[in-house]
């Protein structure tokens, strides 16, 4: 049990830290956000789905610029069965979102963080916009 | 009497109160505002009074039998008309000056005892060539009052002060006051007002045109004047009521003042792109700082005092630009188009989707397993659910009013019940806390599933993404909208969810690993899309027994596995064949086009039947 505990502990820890630096990078440092992900990771953004960390860099790239502040964060450890015992986190987020000093729009963004030797890297990142999928024209 | 416009010209703004606009256009004898002097003459009222003085003398000198001479002690002198009876006391006329809101109050004492048509008629006559049009005519006791818009008919009426023979005997005492009542909008008032603009509206063009609108001989008995911001307020509201994909609005000639009383109005005409607000009294551009939004093409402005700001022409067209950079005409000219830079400022989203599947064999099972899922999950009952999660299950829940629409936001349901478990790890510091707030167990998970207020889900409001799909694990995120049903609020709420699950093999079928729940109320743009399917899927008898037809105890989901194997694919021709009463040869054909898609073929079947082009064949069994 004590176990279970200490892994739920690193998992806040690490949530914590993550979207930090998740965020920050997508803001103010964007061409370098690659690193944060798998080789092989997944983006799905707003439904559009984006294969490998050099193809989610330059998806990126392409968005306006970004300004996100954080409203909510969760985080739990994801059951071993899962992932063969490598450490993988699962964390979810919810804030607001400016591009380019438009006014704020409210999102949620899901990570699978997985423990790559030393470094914690994303398996999958899904985010989405709290709008109507069919937009006016 | 002034004409009735003619509301039938389609395409431009008509012209068609010509008399008036000639008169208008007379009174200005500079109408290119480039070439203005500097000096504001509209204030000097001194200047403009003298001015205007030296020009009615000369228009006098053509109309016989005027009274010009009685106007003014210092040039009184000379035969008079109308003196012999009771002299008027010259030196106690009141000279009239021009008021900066450019409205007069005229009063008529003893004015009851004739009829209004007579006191019209002889007025009329009085004033020839000047028109005359009083507005918002009322009795008080014995003193009849209306107002004029102009200030040379004030001028004009003011002169005529007891120079009018009565049949009574008496002479018309006229007072003439600069000034404007107080505008009560009244329901009455406004519903008058629609019609009125219902009337000058052309559904052709999508324009409306409110010309000179408080003169409107529908509206003369009211004072319904544009420049009390209550009145356009209130025309404001009509139009964002039944025309908002108005595309052309006319606001010429109705001495308007301010603007910056106007709230939302890109929200409220989206589609306006041709503005007319010439011949009124702005004397700043910045008034038009609330239309900014507004993806205005056509701006007319001149006539107005802020045009004489400009010194020149560039200045005055980058002013208007700032504010509309898409205007690509201006005051009646073609304006050159704008320079841009190729470095585009404008980034576009990316256009969202519903569905993102990373491997398209997950889409099936996906769209299965999320059907039975909130099956279950929308009933009385979420106990069978035990089944869906796993053992040592983990679920944790977050909530959040979405941007704009806090709790204190009026209208907006409260999400209070959600605050207790809200694992918010920005707020919820404490480590046992926060391994507290995260639901152990697949007992723990479901019982509080169990309490978690009851819900019916669209689901064809569903966004769904599959990041992860792998033979050890799936990780779904769904998002979409409930309503929150018998949870004390008068109407269900109408809440927006994002979860994401992560799913793993167990035995025959799959269950939850981890959950995370975060719970928000859709936006009111949201919740225009939300339940607009009719067909009812969710509640079709098909889920259940798909249910019922698993084998065994274990997981509830077995369907979702087997779609491949072909006994699961004779299962979904039978479940196909009892729900759309076609035999098995048709089910399987209706199954097999849709791609082995229960819920898509259903749908399928259900359209084409409803049109009527089954075959009876298919019914043969």
């Amino acid at each position: 049990m004590n176990d279970t505990k200490s892994r739920i502990d690193q998992a806040c820890r690490v949530a914590e830290d993550f979207t930090k630096l998740y965020y920050d990078t997508l803001d103010k440092r964007r061409h370098i956000i690659n690193k944060l992900y798998l080789e092989t990771g997944v983006l799905s953004w707003n439904g559009n789905g984006v294969i490998g960390s050099k193809k989610i860099v330059k998806f990126l790239m392409d968005l306006p610029g970004t300004d996100h502040t954080i409203t909510t964060l969760d985080s739990q450890p994801i059951l071993d069965s899962a992932v063969n015992g490598q450490t993988t986190l699962m964390i979810q987020v919810t804030g607001t979102v400016k591009y380019q000093d438009k006014s704020p729009k409210t999102f949620q963004q899901n990570f699978i963080v997985t423990a790559q030797g030393d470094k914690w890297k994303t398996v999958s990142d899904c985010f989405r916009l709290q709008e109507p999928l069919t937009p006016k024209n | 009497m002034p004409k009735h416009f003619n509301r039938n010209k389609q395409q431009s703004w008509s012209n068609d109160r010509s008399n008036d606009r000639d008169r208008r256009v007379s009174l200005k004898t500079h109408n290119n505002k480039y070439d203005r002097k500097p000096q504001g003459q509209n204030r000097d009222w001194s200047n403009a009074i003298r001015s205007h003085l030296e020009e009615e003398d000369v228009d006098m000198g053509f109309s016989a039998g005027s009274s010009r001479n009685l106007k003014f002690n210092r040039k009184g002198k000379g035969p008079v008309r109308g003196r012999q009876g009771s002299p008027p006391p010259q030196n106690g006329r009141r000279k009239l000056l021009e008021g900066p809101s450019n409205w007069y109050k005229i009063s008529l004492p003893h004015g009851d005892k004739f009829d209004k048509t007579f006191i019209i008629k002889t007025l009329l006559d009085k004033m020839a060539p000047l028109p005359f049009w009083p507005i918002a005519w009322q009795v008080f006791g014995t003193t009849i009052t209306f107002y004029v818009d102009d200030f040379k008919v004030a001028q004009k009426l003011n002169n005529l002060d007891r120079q009018i023979q009565l049949p009574n005997g008496f002479k018309l005492f006229i007072r003439v006051y600069s000034g404007t009542p107080n505008v009560d909008m009244t329901p009455a008032l406004k519903e008058k007002m629609k019609v009125v603009m219902a009337k000058r509206y052309n559904s052709m063009t999508k324009a409306l045109d409110l010309t000179k609108f408080h003169a409107d001989p529908d509206l003369q008995d009211s004072f319904c004047a544009l420049f009390k911001p209550v009145v356009f307020l209130a025309v404001i509201d009509i139009i964002s009521e039944n025309i908002p994909d108005l595309e052309a609005l006319n606001l010429h000639d109705n001495k308007i003042q301010i603007l910056n009383f106007l709230k939302n109005i890109p929200k409220k005409v989206p589609n306006l792109k041709i503005l007319h607000v010439g011949h009124n009294k702005i004397r700043d551009i910045a008034q038009l700082d609330c239309l900014q939004g507004l993806p205005i093409i056509d701006l007319k402005l001149d006539g107005n005092p802020m045009c004489d700001k400009y010194k020149d022409k560039p200045t005055y067209i980058s002013e208007v630009r700032k504010r509309f950079p898409k205007c690509m005409k201006l005051d009646g000219i073609d304006l050159p188009p704008p320079i841009s830079f190729d470095i585009q400022e404008e980034h576009h989203l990316p256009p969202p989707q519903q569905t993102f599947l990373c491997n398209a064999d997950g889409g099936s099972i996906v769209r299965l397993f999320l059907e039975q899922y909130f099956q279950i999950y929308d009933t009385e009952n979420r106990q069978p659910l035990l089944q869906a999660y796993h053992e040592q299950a983990l679920f944790s829940l977050t909530m959040q009013y979405p941007y704009g629409y806090s709790k204190e936001t009026k209208g907006v349901p409260w999400l209070n019940w959600y605050a207790t478990d809200n694992r918010n790890l920005l707020r919820v510091s404490d480590p046992d806390r926060r391994s507290k707030l995260l639901k152990q167990g697949h007992l723990s998970v479901v019982s509080f599933l169990q309490e978690m207020p009851q819900t019916k889900h669209d689901i064809h409001s569903f966004a769904v993404d599959l990041n992860v799909f792998t033979p050890q694990m799936l990780c779904l995120t769904v998002a979409g909208m409930f309503k929150e049903l018998k949870s004390g609020h008068k109407t269900p709420p109408l809440r927006y969810f994002f979860r994401t699950l992560v799913i793993v093999p167990a035995g025959s079928g799959f269950c939850i690993s981890n959950e995370v729940l975060h719970i928000s109320n859709a936006t009111p743009d949201q919740a225009k899309e939300a339940f607009k399917t009719t067909v009812n899927v969710v509640g079709s008898p098909a889920p259940p027994q798909a249910v019922a037809t698993s084998p065994g105890p274990g997981v509830p989901i077995p369907a979702a596995v087997a779609v491949f194997d072909d006994a699961t694919k004779q299962e979904m021709v039978k479940l196909m064949s009892a729900q759309s009463g076609m035999n098995l040869e048709w089910s399987l054909k209706c199954l097999e086009e849709t791609q082995w898609d229960f819920q898509r073929a259903l749908l399928t079947f259900q359209s084409l039947n409803a049109q009527g082009v089954v075959p009876a064949e298919a019914f043969i069994k």
